[in-house]
């Protein structure tokens, strides 16, 4: 059952910020498409094996040495940038 | 007009690649405002591209895409513009390197005409969810275009580019060429390299074409299919040479018509437009086969598991530091992060990581996104089994024709369901083309889909062309 500590923990999960009124709407809305979603339930699981990964990676490349993209590209759509590098609150 | 007799005209000099394409930015500024299709406009990089592409062709250095003028979709990116995945989080963002399906255009001397509108983040069926306002339906600007790729659909529809390039996870080039009257086709995964394409979810993601007719798609997709090593899930098979088996005899060919498909839940004139689409390709001697696909009940639940697992993955990079919008609130690191997030993100975006984050965490993971995985493999084994009976498969491409705006599109459950016919294309990784087969009595588009088997989109593209060259398509009159 879909309740609001569940939507709280999701949030959390997903770095997503969230009023109470958005949480409350959040919960109403996810408790509706998880009641579609709740169809795979159904499915029978004896079924023969399957595939985790659905993606064939049949042609890797080489490990190449490559040269990067230069620092002030990599950096230029950043909004904080000080002497090339990122700049982020204080962790510690 | 046809993307060859464009190649034709231009390198007769009947007209200039400068000439052509100020006649579309100028029809774009006209019309535009009207369906919102674009959300940049490469008004001085288009002309500018159109000199270089002039010149080339006066050097007798032309090639297949050199002149000609197209759109692109805003989450495939682009060297120096903005690329915005119409969401307020990529608002101001520049991509500073091009994907690999615009340096394989560009090498050629294509001319981008600007960036399309889009469903933010490519999530939605509606392209209402763009932050920067939705998209119109040329044939009614009172409805919506469908979507992902809506703005691509719609500028083709209106006439304001050649051609254009979008992206399907889930039947976003197919649905919305499907209510704008156009023809999308969505390649198999692994035949175009999504290099520089925004991941939304990346075993499902696809770039894709839009155009005027099977034919144009073949010839637009014959200049980005190919491995690339930069992408490790594309692939050495595609041979390219897309539109070789257009014109050719399809007697005898036999077209799968699976039962589940015209069940409870499709309109009744989309059902009978699609039903006289097999009546045409029976009377031409194809040998029209039942098959079968149950797994389809289970199909779009299975596929919003998977691609929003994916899509909370891939989109956990956007935290307001290394690139996008950046929040002024949050005192340490994760408030930074998540106020970030908050603002930068629409609705729709964040029901969807949340669904992905429920799907994969700790207590829901076996039986929702295990239970997802293992249905990928039944339907990819239906399908096999499918195209040991067929050569195409026909079916819808949506339960029903373009809606009114505002009527569906604020409700999520009916948004998700109604991508039923569309979803098990990606699942199976599958090439597929949508194009009209009839309208609706609002004058609105219908469309079906021929669904072929990995890497046979020349199939595709020629049972698709055969019946476009019989069918009477009314443009959109905007």
């Amino acid at each position: 059952m879909f309740n609001a500590e569940l939507t709280k923990h999701l949030a959390e999960l997903s770095k997503i910020e969230f009023t109470e009124e958005e949480l409350q709407k959040m919960t109403d809305d996810m408790t509706d498409i998880i009641a579609i979603m709740d169809k795979v339930c159904e499915f029978d699981t004896s079924k023969p094996p399957y595939a985790l990964d659905a993606v064939d990676y049949n042609d890797l490349r080489a490990d190449e040495h490559a040269d990067s993209y230069p620092t002030d590209k990599i950096t230029s759509n950043a909004k904080n940038v000080k002497n090339n590098s990122f700049v982020v609150p204080k962790v510690v | 007009m046809a993307l060859k007799e464009i190649r034709d005209m231009l390198d007769k000099k009947e007209i200039s690649v400068v000439e052509l394409t100020e006649a579309y930015l100028d029809k774009i500024n006209k019309r535009d405002k009207k369906i919102n299709s674009y959300i940049t406009v490469c008004q001085e990089n288009a002309l500018e591209d159109a000199k270089k592409a002039q010149d080339r062709i006066n050097a007798g250095l032309s090639d297949a895409f050199t002149g000609i003028p197209i759109s692109v979709k805003d989450n495939i990116c682009t060297l120096g513009v903005k690329t915005t995945c119409a969401s307020r989080m990529l608002e101001d963002f520049i991509p500073p390197y091009d994907a690999t399906v615009m340096e394989k255009l560009k090498k050629s001397g294509i001319v981008m005409l600007g960036k399309t509108n889009m469903d933010e983040f490519a999530m939605g069926g509606s392209s209402q969810t763009s932050y920067f306002g939705g998209v119109k339906n040329p044939y009614d600007t009172d409805r919506v275009t469908g979507g992902s790729s809506g703005g691509a659909a719609a500028s083709v529809a209106a006439g304001l580019c050649a051609a254009a390039l979008g992206s399907d996870t889930g039947g976003s080039v197919r649905q919305p060429a499907s209510f704008c009257g156009v023809t999308g086709l969505k390649p198999t995964y692994g035949a175009v390299s999504r290099w520089g394409l925004i991941a939304f979810a990346s075993s499902l993601d696809q770039i894709g074409v839009i155009a005027k007719s099977a034919e144009d798609t073949g010839y637009l997709l014959n200049g980005i299919y190919g491995y690339d090593k930069n992408d490790a899930t594309s692939s050495k098979k595609s041979e390219g040479d897309y539109t070789s088996l257009v014109g050719s005899n399809i007697t005898g060919l036999k077209v799968g018509v699976p039962k589940e498909f015209f069940g409870d839940g499709l309109n009744d004139e989309v059902k009978a437009a699609v039903l006289n689409a097999v009546e045409y390709y029976k009377k031409l001697g194809c040998e029209i086969v039942d098959v079968s696909l149950p797994g389809l009940e289970y199909a779009v639940s299975a596929y919003y598991l998977i691609s929003s697992a994916e899509a909370a993955s891939n989109l956990s990079r956007f935290d307001g530091i290394k690139y996008g919008l950046r929040s002024g609130l949050g005192e340490d690191y994760s408030d930074l992060i998540k106020n970030s997030r908050r603002e930068g993100f629409g609705n729709e975006v964040k029901r969807r990581i949340m669904l992905g984050n429920y799907a994969l965490c700790s207590g829901y993971y076996d039986a929702y996104y295990r239970n997802a995985t293992r249905i990928r493999t039944q339907l990819r084994n239906e399908y096999k089994e499918i195209f040991e009976k067929c050569d195409v498969m026909l079916t819808p491409t949506a339960p029903t024709t373009a809606y009114k705006i505002g009527e569906q599109e604020n409700d999520p459950v009916k948004m998700y369901l109604a991508d039923i016919y569309t979803v098990t294309v990606n699942i199976a990784g599958l090439p597929a083309i949508s194009t009209t087969c009839g309208y609706d009595s609002n004058g609105m588009p219908i469309g079906m889909s021929l669904i072929g088997k990995s890497f046979d989109e020349k199939t595709l593209i020629a049972v698709c062309d055969r019946f476009e060259r019989d069918f009477d398509r009314k443009e959109a009159a905007l």
